[in-house]
């Protein structure tokens, strides 16, 4: 018997139960009322009244986009619940399996829940099609879901990268996905409360032809000038770069600290004064 | 018209964890209040939930009892289902967060942390939002008093944003010594409960190690 | 969802109608949902051999003074007590419920007897559930009783909160009778040190001070004392019970109201 117990994995997180699922999707408990969608935000919109008593964790800056040496994907790291910052070092970018990332903006639960689940999505997919599935495949399995719950109070923006087989070559996709059901394709992107910031830094730094260094760059750039100018994001940038051969992480970077980096490698910041 | 809100005010009062190489430490007070009545001055809030995790869940108390009932239920059926196999920490971080997150429509008001020791021998402290977001984290505070807390772990745990006196150099997290971690841990509650009216009456503190469990009771400001 | 900086990731109003916070406070779908004729406050504690509760015989319609013989302590099993305030059609139901309990416990042979903690758990879960369904059983809950061999005291309410304590009370009690009964019992364990007479008196004193303060309360009462005779439970429930030795010369103290030359 023991043999047995002994070769079960050491973490068995698979134990954990889905809630029972209907139609292919997990089912859940609704209050009975007849706006249960009113009832929920009136407990959880924190923008619209300050005192409610459930606060999801909120607020950020995600961007990705394509380029010659295939995906970068760079997000900071600050969760907020109305004003208080709730968590200083959040996993932004959700590692749905080595070959594709998701990005989490919006509620943090939304995103962590949905985007696991779709990773067993993708997974169930490689063992029934003995392939990867596609991400313009995976981003639909989950613009299916936010369009079914579309109206019900999920908040999401994320963006589903990664490589997919196209004409039997490996091409690099950007789906943005969010909560009203909407899912586009594209090459650059930026989601969250400090996406305009972001953009800004973007747009005028872009070029597909960058070099891998250069694009590294650029996008932990975007970001901390997004930390800079939006109080719901900041802390820290955490770095991807994905190649066709699956995801690499580039490390964490301090906001506070990059800030004086910069203004001193860059001559940037000189709104920032020193003595 | 009559009105009813189904969720309670936090009766809870605050909880603490702080993670260490081998420990975890879980700290509650045991003060039950409803609005500004203290109900009981003896309910502990840090609930056993077997295979060495520990858990609290700060805000609506009669959810944190449903939530807590749950896991116990879910990890009963684990045992049988897996002849007696320990759930390890990061299972049930992932059950709670099914838990949270089947309530997604008609949440929970909650936020849980949990305490065990990981696979590797670590201890480990997981933090959960209302909905179900969770991670590992070094240290956390909960409930009433989270915003008086939470900035003195940051100080004294992280040591974030400080640099080093001699060396002008960002001053290293060090993995704190138990007995460090407790005295943070009394200092934490008594300046809260000087500050916070929802906290008091005892402090309950659970220490974790490979050795098994060791609980401690320290008095509080009782007005 | 939102796109601006400030409201980023919000629901839109435009989508999701502008935020409506009446659902703080928000109304059933269907069932009527406000007590109609109610009981005051229910108060209880632990003395060193048991367990002292009492609640008033009144049953009130708004302020009318409706029915005033409604026992509102119940007697489940063998050796506890169930204290109930709040609204009294919903107190029926409980009755119901623990009759059912009651009979579908007595089909095992050995019957096995509930104990306090047993009925405790079980009302705890019939709170929460109907509070979850948005259509709550609106009363507060004291049961007292045993567990192993202690005294046991418990509270819920009408959401499922709970809690345990020496000494617990409902409605005005737990700002009029809690800080009586505390003097003697203000922390767990400090039962040990006090005797079923003293126990008994403060609860009466309580009752008073009730009777006095609160306007919807009736100086006829029921008390129950749950005291362990020979190791075994003795549940006494004593019924009419009076406020006795009533001062009502501080009323001539109270200006500002009626008619007063003052």
């Amino acid at each position: 018997m023991d043999t047995v117990i002994d070769q079960l994995p050491k973490s068995v997180d698979a134990a954990a139960a889905l809630p029972a699922c209907v139609n292919g999707l997990p089912n859940f408990e609704f209050p009975s009322i007849d706006t249960p969608s009113a009832f929920l935000r009136a407990f959880t919109d924190d923008a619209s009244n300050p005192d409610v008593p459930i606060k999801p964790q909120h607020g950020t800056t995600t961007l990705a986009f394509k380029f010659q040496g295939g995906i970068i994907v760079a997000v900071d790291s600050r969760a907020s619940a109305g004003s208080w910052i709730a968590s200083q070092k959040v996993k932004k970018v959700l590692e749905i399996n080595p070959f594709m990332l998701g990005t989490m903006a919006g509620g943090a639960a939304d995103c962590q829940f949905w985007e696991r689940w779709l990773g067993s999505q993708c997974r169930l997919y490689e063992l029934r099609n003995k392939k990867r599935i596609s991400v313009s495949a995976a981003s639909k399995i989950l613009a299916n879901v936010t369009y079914h719950y579309k109206g019900s109070g999920l908040s999401m923006g994320t963006m589903v990268c990664g490589y997919s087989e196209k004409n039997n070559t490996l091409e690099p996709e950007i789906y943005y996905v969010d909560s009203d059901g909407s899912r586009v394709a594209g090459q650059l992107f930026s989601v969250g409360s400090g996406q305009t910031f972001a953009y800004g830094v973007l747009d005028q730094g872009y070029d597909y032809n960058l070099s891998v260094e250069d694009a590294l760059t650029l996008g932990k750039r975007a970001i901390i000038a997004a930390t800079h100018r939006d109080a719901y994001s900041g802390n820290s940038c955490n770095l991807y770069h994905l190649k066709p051969t699956g995801w690499v992480y580039h490390g964490n970077y301090d906001a506070a600290a990059e800030i004086w980096r910069l203004k001193e490698a860059e001559g940037s910041f000189n709104d920032i004064r020193t003595k | 018209m009559s009105r009813f809100n189904p969720y309670g005010d936090s009766s809870g009062g605050s909880s603490l964890a702080i993670a260490g190489a081998d420990f975890a430490i879980l700290a509650g007070d045991t003060r039950h209040s409803t609005g500004f009545s203290i109900d009981s001055r003896d309910q502990s809030q840090i609930a056993d939930l077997g295979d060495g995790l520990f858990l609290t869940s700060n805000g609506f108390s009669a959810d944190a009892k449903q939530l807590v009932d749950d896991l116990r239920t879910q990890i009963k059926w684990y045992h049988h289902n897996n002849n007696d196999h320990k759930l390890s920490i990061s299972a049930a971080a992932r059950t709670t967060m099914m838990l949270l997150y089947g309530k997604r429509f008609f949440p929970y008001y909650v936020n849980p942390i949990m305490i065990g020791m990981a696979d590797d021998g670590t201890g480990a402290v997981y933090s959960f939002d209302p909905l179900g977001s969770y991670d590992r984290e070094p240290s956390r505070a909960a409930g009433h008093a989270s915003e008086l807390l939470m900035p003195f772990l940051d100080n004294q745990v992280t040591f974030a944003n400080q640099l080093d006196p001699q060396t002008g150099e960002p001053r290293k997290r060090l993995d704190l010594d138990l007995q460090t971690a407790v005295d943070l841990v009394k200092d934490a509650f008594t300046g809260a409960a000087e500050r916070q009216v929802q906290v008091g009456d005892t402090l309950e503190i659970v220490i974790l190690t490979k050795d098994g469990v060791d609980r401690q009771y320290y008095d509080l400001r009782r007005d | 969802m939102q796109h601006t900086q400030e409201k980023w990731g919000r629901p839109r109003d435009d989508v999701y109608g502008p935020y409506d916070a009446s659902y703080l406070n928000s109304e059933p779908r269907t069932q009527t949902l406000q007590p109609t004729v109610t009981g005051t406050s229910v108060i209880g504690m632990k003395f060193n051999n048991g367990v002292v509760i009492a609640a008033d015989n009144l049953a009130s319609y708004g302020s009318l003074r409706r029915f005033i013989d409604q026992e509102r302590l119940i007697k489940v099993g063998s050796e506890t007590v169930v204290g109930v305030g709040g609204d009294v059609s919903d107190l029926q139901t409980i009755e119901e419920i623990m009759e059912g309990l009651e009979i579908s416990e007595s089909y095992d042979e050995p019957a096995q007897s509930l104990t306090a903690p047993n009925i405790h758990s079980y009302l705890q879960r019939i709170m929460y559930k109907r509070r979850s369904k948005l259509d709550p059983l609106w009363n507060a809950l004291v049961i007292g009783g045993f567990k192993n061999d202690e005294p046991y005291l418990a509270f819920i309410d009408l959401l499922g909160t709970t809690y345990t304590a020496p000494a617990v009370a409902s409605g005005f009690g737990s700002y009029l009778a809690i800080p009586i009964l505390r003097k003697l019992v203000d922390r767990e364990g400090d039962q040990q040190n006090v005797s079923k007479e003293q126990a008994v008196d403060a609860i009466k004193e309580a009752m008073k001070v009730l009777f006095y303060r609160d306007g919807r309360a009736l100086d006829k009462y029921s008390l129950a004392i749950l005291s362990k005779k020979d190791g075994k439970p003795d549940v006494e429930i004593l019924k009419d019970v009076r406020v006795e030795n009533q001062n009502w010369s501080m009323a001539k103290q109270i200006k500002g109201f009626g008619t007063q030359d003052e």
